[in-house]
């Protein structure tokens, strides 16, 4: 056991020997707040090579970040964020432009990666994530089922596959209460060609497109396990390496785990593909994830900030962790497992419509689409009280008048 | 003891107990009648994010906050009165469905729906921990004394592991095709969903409460029965009294006190049921009051949270818990009085 | 046993309350036995819906990971001879060999040093012996239970679970000095204050307990991150920001806990005959005299069984510690909810179920340790309620 401790020490000692990378040395102390999955982990990694660097890794971020960086001065200078939690910080203009500093430091960087606002950069990008589809191949080409397209031949699809009875539940579903199921809406709603607000931010939920959508939603548990308001991303998984389900609609950082001979037992079987379609485009949203700078910072820290986190988003960094995500960083070999991704940004995925009025009804679907799964309420009332539950919180958020 | 010495004696306490808790509360009480609402405006942005071949860039017009000359939102107070309150209760709902009798439709109300678990929850976990937990006491009482060390020490493991944990290990047992559904399907002889409809997960997580709290109520109650008078036992039996009588008119009088005792906490840490919503994930079919408090301060993606309805609801569980304990501090203000006669 | 005829039991009574606490025993030690098992299998294993193979782990005995008969054999001897250490030998150990003055750092001490040497035995030595000897002995060598510590290692070397570890220790021992020096205190002019005002501070202090948690938790964020600022004109330039330092939590849960604590000691100390001071204070000391000299020798039991209810709300706290510390100083329940909310893989979470096991370890130990007291504790004090 010591000898094992000891080995362990000394590889992680030759690791650090070796991949002292940065470019410079950093002698500014820098902090970084972030989400703490697995992309983060391997970028902060990078960063920290630069010496005198802190990483957050903070399941709490979300409720942490705004407070932290309208600071003054920020307790943080590197922040993580994504569409949607981008939104608080560039409205209470506690982030900073990155323009001059992307002209001086970002030669590294592609166009793709810059997220302009207006048309300043405001945040880095370095990965995509959607929802799309997953599959079984070898069920599927055992029933001679071709990849479904569109949701209508995936019903078709779960029913065959039911009726073979090759596995316990033919789909899988991120349909937990909260903001699993809240995505699943805004997907398929935005799917169907929906529309969430009129311009005086107004809800406009209550219309076919929503019915149809809980329709569609409902059609979809059907053939999932009955205990779907409870399984989040990680169950899905879960259910796929056990060969427990047939296809889902799952997130693309988890395609790795399917080929984890740890934990699958179905190792090279599950296929990747774009999002299903609804009835206008591909029922999924695109989300990246990215750095941004805080403002009550000074240049000179701001500067060594950046050029720390330039110093984790490399192509070295990229090559030792290719499969933990959709990297948008040079030197990314986009892989079988990113297919469904591209698929399904060319199927024609919206962005996700982050704002503050898509928060406030993100959290309204999440906590209302389940009455109408359950049956306690009809589609209208449904769609009705959500959009009720809405307007109370935009109202007390001052966002309706 | 004069005013001042005791002063001395209870002053770090107290200023501990009105920085942390009393401060807290009063602007959780102010904030229940203002609301906080930063100055909007409608601008156009176009905004570019990463596509593919490229970059995918949208023109909206966006509502965004205005910010001031320190770079700070600009913010209104506005004093909204019982609103916050009007927008939690619901009232006109709420009245409608009770005037025409439809349960279900009241039960549709967040608030409503809230309360209606959670005073369940109270009531019906109250007298099982009680119970069991009475019960464990004198069994490991008339246990001979060489095992009631190991026994006592089993029953602890539940009341000390962490509530978080406790529950994740219980939930393990159940979800999917954990071990327990397994082996209760295999029993019952058909197909079992234990986190597919409403009432078992109420089941699980009432059952979790009292695996968790009945041992606390065992340890208070078997220290009581160390202190049972044996000569008033004797005399019992010789009496003729049976052992049920025994434990009816001598045991339970005895321990009254601390079946009280355990009550009060009791109904307070589960009145503010909250560990096993997130533990058991039972969003979609029961949510309790503290759940609806905190769900409305977690901060969504776009860092919205509503503290005026929070802190509405915040008041409006303490006023029930308040209500609930009001017996019992009855019963704590004439032994007061009584004492000092 | 002298207990008089009718005081016996029937033979039916005696079965019933056998079969209860039995069953009772499973019930409240299943479901903590069945994660420590989880935690040393493969995910596969660890997750399968068949109990022997979580039990056994047929994957990981693949694998070539496990115990042998042998091993088993001395495994749970070890185990038992260490339980018994802790319940009987230790305690009397700590009694005889601190002087009284000492007793906490005694009992704080003690099983410190008891818990470190038998991580070393159990860890450091039984393992490479074993395996040697089980290299001689053949079939009987070979493993049948599956078993890895690689979760183990995974959390408590790779993740540096240890910096959590010291980061709850700090704060839970912060909690229960600080709590109960004040408590102490206000519970004892609690008790030997007859007027209306202590009895009406009880009643806030109790209906200060009733308090939902969140709500208290969310108010403090915004003024703990901004307390440099807030602070400036107070104390200038060393104004500290409170977010992220241990001993701002530390006194956020002294508060929390504050009411319940009061409470409990107010009651031990109103069991101490008041005689005892009155006397003290006949003899010339004022109340502190007497408090310091006269209640101090002889309350250790209540404040033992308050202190152990302060720990074990320090040491759980998920709410409080999540949201006022930064990562750096993060504790240990918080962090392992780290592993669930995060892109988890099903290793995660099996590594999450070894850091769960690994929180629990030390509130076994305290327990085996404490039982005793608290048992004594509770009779000594709470039976007035």
């Amino acid at each position: 056991m010591l000898k094992k401790l000891l080995l362990a020490g000394a590889m992680s000692l030759a690791v650090t020997g070796v991949a002292a990378a940065c470019d410079f040395e950093n002698t500014v102390p820098v902090k970084s707040l972030s989400a703490g999955f697995e992309a983060w982990k391997a970028v902060t990694d990078a960063m920290a090579e630069c010496g005198d660097f802190e990483a957050e890794l903070d399941q709490e971020f979300r409720t942490k970040q705004p407070a932290a960086f309208a600071a003054n001065p920020s307790l943080y200078q590197i922040g993580g964020v994504a569409n949607g939690t981008m939104v608080p910080l560039l409205n209470e203009g506690t982030i900073r432009p990155l323009d001059d500093l992307v002209e001086k430091y970002g030669q590294n960087l592609t166009p793709n990666q810059l997220i302009k606002i207006d048309g300043q950069v405001m945040a880095i990008a370095m990965m995509v994530n959607a929802q799309h589809l997953m599959y079984r191949e070898d069920i599927f080409n055992d029933l001679g089922i071709s990849v479904p397209t569109t949701y209508d031949e995936v019903l078709e699809a779960a029913a065959k596959i039911k009726e073979a009875g090759i596995v316990e539940y033919p789909i899988g579903g991120t349909f937990k209460t909260g903001w699993n199921l809240g995505e699943e809406f805004i997907n398929m709603y935005l799917g169907m060609g929906g529309q969430f607000f009129a311009d005086d931010n107004t809800p406009t939920i209550d219309n076919e497109q929503g019915v149809a959508t809980l329709d569609m939603l409902k059609k979809l548990t059907a053939f999932m396990d009955p205990e779907y308001l409870v399984s989040d991303s990680t169950y899905v998984q879960q259910q796929f390496q056990q060969g427990k389900i047939a296809m889902a609609n799952l997130w693309a950082s988890r395609a790795g785990a399917m080929d984890d001979p740890n934990e699958s037992q179905v190792v090279g079987k599950v296929k990747m593909a774009g999002a299903p379609k609804a009835a206008e485009r591909a029922a999924s949203t695109l989300w990246w994830d990215g750095i941004v700078i805080a403002k009550n910072a000074s240049d000179e820290e701001a500067e060594a900030a950046f050029r720390v986190a330039m110093n984790g988003m490399t192509p070295a960094m990229v090559e030792a962790n290719n499969d933990v995500a959709v990297w948008l960083i040079q030197g990314y070999e986009p892989g079988p497992l990113a297919v469904g991704v591209v698929e399904t940004a060319q199927a024609g995925a919206l962005p996700y419509p982050a704002s503050s009025q898509m928060g406030l009804m993100h959290t309204a679907l999440g906590n209302g689409v389940a009455d109408y799964l359950t049956g306690a309420k009809d589609a209208e009332t449904t769609l009705k009280d959500i959009a009720a539950a809405y307007t109370t919180s935009a109202k007390e958020a001052g966002l309706i008048q | 003891m004069k005013y001042k010495t005791f002063a001395a004696f209870v002053g770090p306490s107290i200023f501990l107990m009105l920085l942390f808790i009393a401060a807290p509360l009063v602007s959780v009480f102010m904030q229940s009648f203002y609301v906080t609402q930063p100055i909007f405006e409608t601008v156009e942005v176009e905004t570019c994010t990463p596509g593919f071949p490229t970059q995918t860039c949208v023109t909206e017009t966006k509502t965004q906050p205005v910010l001031g000359d320190d770079g700070r939102v600009v913010t209104a107070v506005r004093y909204v009165g019982l609103e916050s309150y009007r927008n939690v209760l619901e009232p006109e709902r709420a009245l409608a469905a009770l005037s025409a009798l439809n349960f279900n439709a009241l039960l549709t109300i967040d608030f409503w729906k809230a309360l209606r678990f959670t005073l369940t929850f109270t009531l019906v976990t109250l007298p099982l921990v009680i119970g069991v937990g009475l019960a464990i006491a004198i069994a490991v009482n008339n246990a001979s004394r060489l095992i009631r060390g190991p026994i006592i020490f089993v029953s602890l493991l539940p009341f000390i592991i962490t509530p978080v944990i406790g529950a994740l290990s219980i939930r393990w047992l159940f979800i999917g095709d954990g071990i327990m559904t397994a082996f209760l399907e295999w029993w019952l002889n058909q197909d079992i969903a234990m986190f597919a409809q409403g009432w078992t997960i109420e089941l699980l997580m009432m059952f979790y409460r009292v695996w968790h709290v009945a041992p606390f109520a065992f340890v208070v109650f078997y220290a009581g029965l160390q202190t049972v008078n044996q000569d008033t036992l004797e005399s019992a039996v010789i009496d003729g009294a049976s052992r049920w009588e025994r434990l009816r008119f001598v045991i339970i009088p005895h321990l009254m006190p601390l079946i009280i005792f355990i009550s009060l906490i009791h109904l307070m840490d589960s009145y503010r049921v909250f560990e096993e919503i997130v533990g058991f994930s039972s969003q979609a079919y029961r949510i309790s009051l503290q759940w609806l408090t905190y769900d409305l301060l977690t901060p969504d993606d776009s860092g919205n949270r509503s503290i005026s309805r929070a802190s509405a609801s915040a008041m409006l569980t303490m006023v029930g818990i308040i209500v609930l304990l009001v017996p019992l501090l009855r019963r704590t203000w004439r032994d007061h009085r009584g004492g000092r006669l | 046993m002298s207990l008089p005829r009718s005081m016996q039991q029937p033979t039916a009574l005696r079965l019933t309350s056998a079969g209860f606490l039995t069953f009772w025993c499973l019930l409240a030690a299943f479901p903590i036995f069945w994660i420590a098992v989880m935690s040393f299998k493969d995910p596969i294993d660890a997750f399968s819906s068949n109990p022997v193979s979580v039990i056994f782990g047929p994957e990981t005995v693949a694998t070539g990971r496990g115990l042998s008969i042998v091993s088993i054999v001395v495994g749970i001897a070890f185990l038992w001879y260490t339980v018994h250490l802790a319940l009987n030998t230790l305690p009397r150990l700590i009694r005889d060999m601190t002087p009284p003055h000492l007793m906490i750092a005694g009992w704080i001490i003690g099983p410190l040093v008891f818990a470190i040497l038998f991580l070393i035995v159990f860890l450091g030595i039984l393992p490479p012996v074993l395996s040697a000897v089980n290299a001689v002995l053949g079939p009987l060598g070979k493993p049948i239970l599956g078993l890895t510590t690689e979760h183990y290692q995974a959390v408590w070397v790779e993740n540096e679970f240890y910096e959590n570890f010291i980061n709850s220790l700090i704060v839970t021992a912060g909690v229960v000095l600080v709590s109960l020096t004040v408590g102490t205190l206000a519970g004892y002019g609690l008790a030997r204050s007859g007027s209306s005002l202590a009895f009406w501070i009880l009643i806030i202090a109790l209906v200060f307990r009733a308090l939902p948690h969140s709500v208290l938790v969310a108010g403090y964020l915004p003024p703990f991150i901004n307390s440099a600022e807030i602070l400036k004109p107070i104390l200038g330039e060393a104004a500290p920001t409170l977010y992220g330092k241990p001993w701002a939590v530390i006194a956020v849960l002294v508060s929390i806990n504050q009411p319940f604590t009061i409470w409990m000691l107010r009651s031990f100390f109103q069991n101490i005959p008041n005689d005892l001071d009155e006397a003290a204070r006949v003899d010339g000391c004022t109340h502190f005299q007497a408090f310091r000299w006269v209640i101090m020798p002889v309350m250790w039991p209540g404040v033992i069984t308050t202190g152990l209810f302060s720990f074990l709300l320090a040491y759980n706290d998920y709410l409080v510690c999540s949201l006022l510390l930064d990562a750096q100083n993060q504790t240990m329940v918080p962090a392992i909810a780290g592993y669930f909310n995060r892109e988890t893989t099903t290793t995660d979470q099996v590594e999450a179920v070894a850091a769960a096991v690994s929180i629990i370890a030390p509130l076994f130990l305290l327990i085996m340790i404490f039982q005793r007291q608290i048992v004594s504790g509770l009779t000594a004090g709470a039976v007035k309620g």
